[in-house]
C-alpha cells in the first residue's frame, strides 16, 4: 500500500522563557493508506505535539512531513487550511463545537465552507443526516450542543471529521473524556470508518482503544522508541490484542 | 493579594482597560469643558450686558419729528435716555481694501456715546483718533471682506470721501451680532461731522433706561415709526447661537458619558463572565461577595480616578479653546470657572464608579459550582442557535456572523446603542445645517422663492422719492436683462417699520411689501389665504399674538403718518427680527418715505433652468454686476444672518471626528474581546480548515452587520429626532413650521458610508489579531 503520510527527521522545539524545549527529536515514521495507527507514550512525551505537527495544525522546526506526496512543511497557511478542510478530518479529546450552531450545523459546517464536493446545501444536509444516522445520533440533529451527551457529541465530531470525505483522520485522545460505554461506541465507529478505507492516526493512553488499531507507535521524550503491529491478530479477538499490546508496552517501559 | 490580582488584570486586559480609560478621559474632558463653556457663555451674556450698560429699551428711527416727540414723552415720564446719531452708509459706498463691502444689512457710522463699547482687550473705548475706525468682531470674520487690523476702509458718501485705518475690533453689545440686521463702525467725532451733513441719512438710536413696567405700552401708544425696537431681554437672544453651540457640546458630552457607561457594562460583563473560574474558586474558599466585588470596583475606581484626573487636566485648555471664539465678541469675565470643571469631572468619574458598582451585582449570582462547570450551572437550557445553516443560502461565514448576532443579542446591544447614538450625533447636525442652508428656507424670511438674488439692497432717504428709486432700479435691471437675453421676472422686498394695533393692544413690527414681478400668492402662509386686496395683510404668529389678532380681524397699521385699517387674511412666519412681520399686498399704497430698507433683487427665470444652467446664469449675473454679489437663496440666508452654518459646520466636523473615534475604539474593543472569548472557537475553525481571511471576514462581518443595522436605525430615527431637536431652535428664531431639508444621499448614504467604512476598517484591522491564534491552541483552551 502507498504511504499517505511520511515523516522524516521531524523536530519541534518550543522556546519558553528563552529556554529551548525540544519536544520532538528527529522523528521518522510513515503511515500507509488504510492503516489505523495509535500513538502512545507517557505524559509529556510529545504525542499530541506529533499529531498536530504532522497534520499541519502546528508548524515544525525541522524535517519533512509528506502528506499524499506533498511536503506540508513548505505549505503556507492558506494551503494548509485547504488541506485540513478537504483532505483531513480531526477529532479532539474535548468535543469542541460552535455553541451557536445545532449539532447538524456543526457537522456540515466544513462541507459548507469547502468547494471540494460540488453539491447543493440540501445535499450537504442529506449527507450530514446520513452520517448521523450511520453513527446513531440522527435524533439529536437539531439539538443544541448542550442538549446532548458527551458520547453523542463525540460521535457528532466524528461525523464532522468525515463530512468532507477526508483521506485521513487525526484523533487526539478521542475517548479521553468519555465513559467506557461511550468510548467503546466511538472506537467502534472509528474502526468501522477505517475498515471502509479511511486512514486514522490517533493519540491515546487507553490500551483498549489502541488495541483496535493496526499499528502502535510508542513515543518517549520526543522520539519513536518502537512500533508494534497488531494486524497479525484477529480483529474480533480484542482480548488477545490487548494482552499482546500490554506485553509490548511493558517492554517499552509503559 | 488584591494588588497582585489587580495588576495582573490590568496587564491581561490591556486593550480593554486602555479603551475604557480613553472613554472616561473623553467623557470627563468634554463634560467638564462643555459645562464650563455653557455656564461661562450664558453667564457672560448677562454680565456683558451689565458691563456695557445695555439699555432696558432701545429703538431706532429715521423720523426726526418722532424723535422730538419721544424726547417730550421721556421728559414727561422722567425716563433716562440717550440718543446717538447713526449715519447710514450704502454698502456700495464703502470699499474695504479697494473692494466693495459685502454686507446685506444697514451699515452706519457712529461716534462713542451711550452704551459702553470695548476693544479686544476688554478695555472700554473712550477715544478714537481721526482717521481711525473700529468695526464689530463678527464683521471682521466675514470671508467675503478682507478686514484686518491696519487695513484700509474708504467711505464715500454725500460728496465726502475719507480713508480710514482699521484700528481694531469692537465688543459692541448692541451691534455685535449678525442677528441684529444692522451694524455700526465707530469713528472719531471730527470724522463723523464730515459725513453728518445736510444730505446725510440719519437714523437716531435711542437708549432708554427705566424700570417702568408700563413703558412698552406707553411707547407703543406714541406711534413712533421705528426701524428697530427691542428690549434688554432680546439682546441676549443675539447670542443664542453661541449658547446653542455650547449646549450641543454638552449634549455630546452626555452622550459620551452614556457611551462610557455602556462600554463599562460590556467590559464588566465580559470580565466577570470570563473569570467565572476565579470567582467560583474565591467563593469556594470562603471569600465574601462584597470582597470579590470590591476587587472589581477597585479596578474601575482606579480607572475612573486616573481618567477623571487626566480629563480634568485636559478640560482646562479645552474650555479656553471653546470660549475663545465667543470671547472675541463679548467680554468673558476673567475668572476661570475651575470649580465647574472640577465638579463636572468628578461627577463623570462618580457616575463611572457608581455604574461599575451596579454592574458588578452579577458576582452575587455566581456559585462555586461555576468554577467546575465552565460558568454554566447547567440550569439553563434555552436554545442558542436561531438559524440553521442547512436551511440557509448564505455563505458559511456570513451565516455564522448573522447567527452569532441573533443567538447572542445581549453581547451586541451595547454596540448597537453606541452606534445608534453615534449615527444620530452625526446626522442631526447635518440635517440642521442643511435646513439652515436650504434654498426653501428663504420663504421663512418673508421672501418669495427665487432662483438668484443680486445684493443690490436699497438704502432709503426720507428726502428722496423712494418709490421712484425702487422702480428705477427695476428698470435698470430689466434693461440689462433684455440686453443680455435673460428672460426673468425681478422683484424685491421693501421693508417698513410699522405700528400695529387691535383695540388697545399695540405693537410695532417690521413689515414687507414685494415690488416688481411678485404677488402675495407667491409667499408661504401657514393659515388662511394670501392678501388679495390692498386692504388685506398677513401677520406672523408673533405679531398677530402680540395684538391678539386672528384671521378675519381688522387691525390698524400705521406707516409713517398714515394709519389704515386692514383685514388679516393669513398667518405666516418669519425669521426676521425673531419672528415679527407683516405682509402687505403688492399694490397697497404705502408711504415710501418711511421705507426702512430692502432685500436684494430676486431673479426668477421663466424657463425653469436646471442646476447646471443655474450655475452658468449665476456666473453671467456676476459678470453683469461686478460690484454686487449674486447669491442662491440658501447663500443669501447665510449672508443675512451671518455664517451660522459655518459655525455649526465646525461643530459638525468636531462631532464627526468624535463619533468616528468612538466607533473605531468600540469596534477595536469589541473585536479584541470577541477574539479573546472565542479563542477556542477560532482555533477549532482553523483546525477544521477555515482560512484566516474567512475568519477575519467573520469577525468583521459581525461588527459590520451590527453597524449597518445601527446606522440604518439611527438614520431612520434621525428624521423625527431632527424635527424634535431643530424645531425649538427655529421656533426661537420665529419659524413655527419648517420643511426640513433631508438630503437623502448625504444623510442616508454618504455619512453612513463614512461611519461604516471607518468602523469596518477598524474592525478588520483588529480582527487581524486572530492570525496569531494557532489551530493547535484548541487543546489549551476551555
Amino acid at each position: 500500500m502507498a504511504n499517505i503520510l511520511e515523516v522524516k527527521d521531524l523536530c519541534k522545539t518550543y522556546v519558553v522563557n528563552k529556554r529551548q524545549n525540544n519536544v520532538l527529536r528527529n522523528v521518522n515514521f510513515h503511515i500507509n493508506e488504510g492503516e489505523m495507527v495509535a500513538v502512545m507514550g507517557p505524559s509529556g512525551s510529545g504525542k499530541s505535539t506529533l499529531l498536530y505537527a504532522v497534520s499541519g495544525m502546528d508548524g515544525i522546526t525541522a524535517g519533512e512531513v509528506d502528506f499524499c506526496g506533498r511536503n506540508i512543511a513548505k505549505m503556507n497557511q492558506k494551503e494548509l487550511a485547504r488541506l485540513r478542510l478537504d483532505e483531513m478530518g480531526f477529532i479532539f479529546q474535548q468535543m469542541y463545537m460552535l455553541k451557536n450552531l445545532s449539532v447538524l450545523d456543526n457537522i456540515i459546517l466544513p462541507a459548507c465552507q469547502s468547494n471540494k464536493i460540488k453539491e447543493s446545501r440540501r445535499e450537504t444536509v442529506e449527507r450530514g443526516h446520513a452520517l448521523m444516522r450511520k453513527l446513531g445520533i440522527i435524533e439529536v440533529a437539531d439539538n443544541d450542543i448542550n442538549e446532548v451527551s458527551g458520547g453523542q457529541l463525540q460521535r457528532a465530531c466524528i461525523c464532522r471529521s468525515m463530512i468532507n470525505r477526508p483521506k485521513m483522520i487525526f484523533a487526539d485522545e478521542p475517548t479521553g473524556a468519555l465513559n467506557r460505554t461511550s468510548s467503546d461506541e466511538v472506537m467502534e465507529e472509528l474502526a468501522k470508518l477505517n475498515s471502509e478505507g479511511t486512514t486514522v492516526m490517533l493519540v491515546t493512553h487507553d490500551v483498549k482503544v489502541a488495541a483496535k488499531c493496526t499499528r502502535i507507535l510508542y513515543i518517549v521524550d520526543g522520539n519513536i522508541k518502537g512500533e508494534y503491529y497488531l494486524d497479525k491478530y484477529d480483529k474480533s479477538k480484542l482480548r488477545d490484542r490487548e494482552r499482546a499490546l500490554n506485553g509490548w508496552l511493558m517492554e517499552m517501559g509503559w | 493579594m488584591y494588588f497582585t490580582i489587580l495588576k495582573k488584570d490590568l496587564k491581561r486586559k490591556k486593550t480593554m482597560n486602555v479603551i475604557l480609560l480613553i472613554f472616561v478621559i473623553l467623557a470627563a474632558t468634554f463634560i467638564a469643558s462643555s459645562a464650563n463653556n455653557l455656564i461661562t457663555v450664558s453667564g457672560a451674556v448677562d454680565s456683558f450686558s451689565d458691563k456695557a450698560d445695555v439699555p432696558d429699551y432701545w429703538f431706532a428711527s429715521t423720523n426726526a419729528p418722532d424723535i422730538e416727540r419721544f424726547e417730550e414723552f421721556a421728559g414727561e415720564n422722567g425716563y433716562d435716555y440717550y440718543i446717538s446719531r447713526l449715519i447710514q452708509i450704502e454698502p456700495s459706498n464703502i470699499l474695504v481694501e479697494g473692494k466693495k463691502f459685502a454686507y446685506s444689512s444697514t451699515t452706519a457710522l457712529s461716534i462713542l456715546g451711550g452704551i459702553k463699547i470695548f476693544d479686544k482687550n476688554n478695555e472700554e473705548l473712550t477715544h478714537i483718533n481721526d482717521g481711525e475706525i473700529y468695526i464689530p468682531y463678527f464683521i471682521s470674520q466675514s470671508t467675503e471682506n478682507d478686514f484686518h487690523e491696519g487695513g484700509k476702509i474708504l467711505i464715500n458718501q454725500g460728496g465726502v470721501e475719507k480713508e480710514f485705518t482699521i484700528k481694531g475690533y469692537t465688543k459692541d453689545a448692541l451691534f455685535g451680532s449678525a442677528m441684529v440686521g444692522m451694524t455700526r463702525f465707530l469713528i472719531s467725532d471730527n470724522d463723523a461731522e464730515l459725513f453728518d451733513g445736510e444730505s446725510a441719512n440719519i437714523c437716531s438710536a435711542v437708549e432708554v433706561h427705566t424700570k417702568d413696567a408700563d413703558y412698552r405700552d406707553k411707547f407703543n401708544g406714541l406711534g413712533i415709526n421705528t426701524v428697530m425696537s427691542v428690549d434688554r431681554s432680546m439682546f441676549k437672544m443675539l447670542y443664542i447661537l453661541d449658547i446653542l453651540i455650547a449646549a450641543v457640546l454638552l449634549v455630546v458630552s452626555v452622550c459620551l458619558i452614556l457611551i462610557s457607561m455602556v462600554i463599562l457594562r460590556f467590559i464588566i460583563h465580559f470580565t466577570i463572565t470570563e473569570e467565572f473560574r476565579e470567582i467560583g474558586v474565591m467563593k469556594a474558599i470562603g471569600i465574601k461577595n462584597g470582597a470579590i466585588r470590591g476587587l472589581y470596583i477597585a479596578k474601575y475606581f482606579a480607572i475612573a480616578v486616573v481618567g477623571t484626573a487626566v480629563g480634568l487636566g485636559l478640560s482646562f485648555p479645552f474650555s479656553r479653546a471653546m470660549i475663545d471664539g465667543v470671547s472675541k465678541k463679548i467680554i468673558i469675565s476673567g475668572e476661570d470657572h475651575f470649580l465647574i470643571n472640577i465638579a463636572a469631572a468628578i461627577l463623570a468619574g462618580a457616575v463611572v464608579v457608581w455604574f461599575s458598582y451596579l454592574c458588578t451585582r452579577k458576582i452575587h449570582r455566581f456559585s462555586p459550582i461555576d468554577a467546575i462547570r465552565s460558568g454554566e450551572t447547567g440550569e439553563r437550557f434555552q436554545k442558542k442557535g436561531i438559524l440553521h445553516l442547512g436551511n440557509s443560502y448564505m455563505p458559511t461565514v456570513a451565516f455564522m456572523a448573522v447567527n452569532d448576532i441573533l443567538s447572542g443579542m445581549k453581547s451586541y446591544v451595547s454596540m448597537i446603542i453606541i452606534f445608534i447614538i453615534g449615527t444620530l450625533l452625526v446626522i442631526i447636525p447635518v440635517n440642521t445645517i442643511n435646513t439652515l442652508c436650504s434654498d426653501d428656507l428663504i420663504t421663512t424670511f418673508n421672501m418669495a422663492k427665487s432662483d438668484h438674488i443680486i445684493s443690490q439692497e436699497l438704502l432709503f432717504d426720507p428726502n428722496e422719492d423712494n418709490k421712484a428709486k425702487v422702480e428705477r432700479q427695476f428698470d435698470e435691471v430689466r434693461e440689462m436683462f433684455a440686453e443680455n437675453g435673460i428672460d426673468a421676472s425681478v422683484f424685491q422686498e421693501i421693508m417698513f417699520r410699522t405700528n400695529l394695533s387691535k383695540g388697545d393692544k399695540r405693537t410695532n413690527s417690521l413689515s414687507f411689501q414685494g415690488r416688481g414681478g411678485v404677488t402675495t400668492d407667491m409667499y408661504t402662509y401657514l393659515e388662511g389665504t394670501p392678501p388679495q386686496n390692498v386692504h388685506e395683510v398677513a401677520l406672523t404668529y408673533l405679531t398677530a399674538g402680540q395684538i391678539g389678532a386672528k384671521i378675519g380681524d381688522d387691525v390698524e397699521i400705521k406707516v409713517g403718518e398714515d394709519t389704515r385699517t386692514y383685514i388679516v387674511t393669513a398667518i405666516n412666519q418669519s425669521m426676521n427680527n425673531m419672528g415679527e412681520g407683516v405682509r402687505f399686498h403688492q399694490n397697497a399704497e404705502l408711504d415710501y418715505n418711511y421705507a426702512a430698507g430692502s432685500f436684494g433683487i430676486q431673479v426668477n427665470y421663466k424657463d425653469n433652468p436646471d442646476k447646471a444652467e443655474l450655475a452658468k446664469r449665476k456666473a453671467q449675473l456676476e459678470k453683469l454686476y461686478p460690484d454686487a454679489k449674486v447669491y442662491t437663496p440658501g447663500e443669501y440666508i447665510g449672508y443675512m444672518i451671518g455664517d451660522v452654518a459655518a459655525q455649526l459646520d465646525s461643530v459638525k466636523t468636531l462631532i464627526l471626528s468624535i463619533v468616528l473615534g468612538i466607533n473605531i475604539l468600540v469596534a477595536v474593543l469589541m473585536v479584541k474581546s470577541f477574539i479573546t472569548r472565542e479563542k477556542s472557537a477560532i482555533a477549532l475553525l482553523k483546525a477544521l480548515g477555515f482560512q484566516n481571511n474567512s475568519l477575519t471576514l467573520w469577525q468583521t462581518l459581525r461588527i459590520g452587520i451590527v453597524l449597518m443595522v445601527s446606522v440604518l436605525t439611527g438614520s431612520f430615527l434621525s428624521t423625527p429626532l431632527s424635527s424634535l431637536i431643530i424645531t425649538p431652535l427655529f421656533r426661537m428664531m420665529g419659524a413655527y413650521s419648517i420643511e426640513y431639508e433631508i438630503r437623502a444621499v448625504e444623510v442616508y448614504v454618504m455619512y453612513p458610508l463614512i461611519v461604516l467604512a471607518a468602523t469596518a476598517l477598524a474592525a478588520f484591522i483588529s480582527a487581524q489579531g486572530l492570525r496569531k491564534i494557532s489551530s493547535s491552541e484548541i487543546s489549551n483552551n476551555e
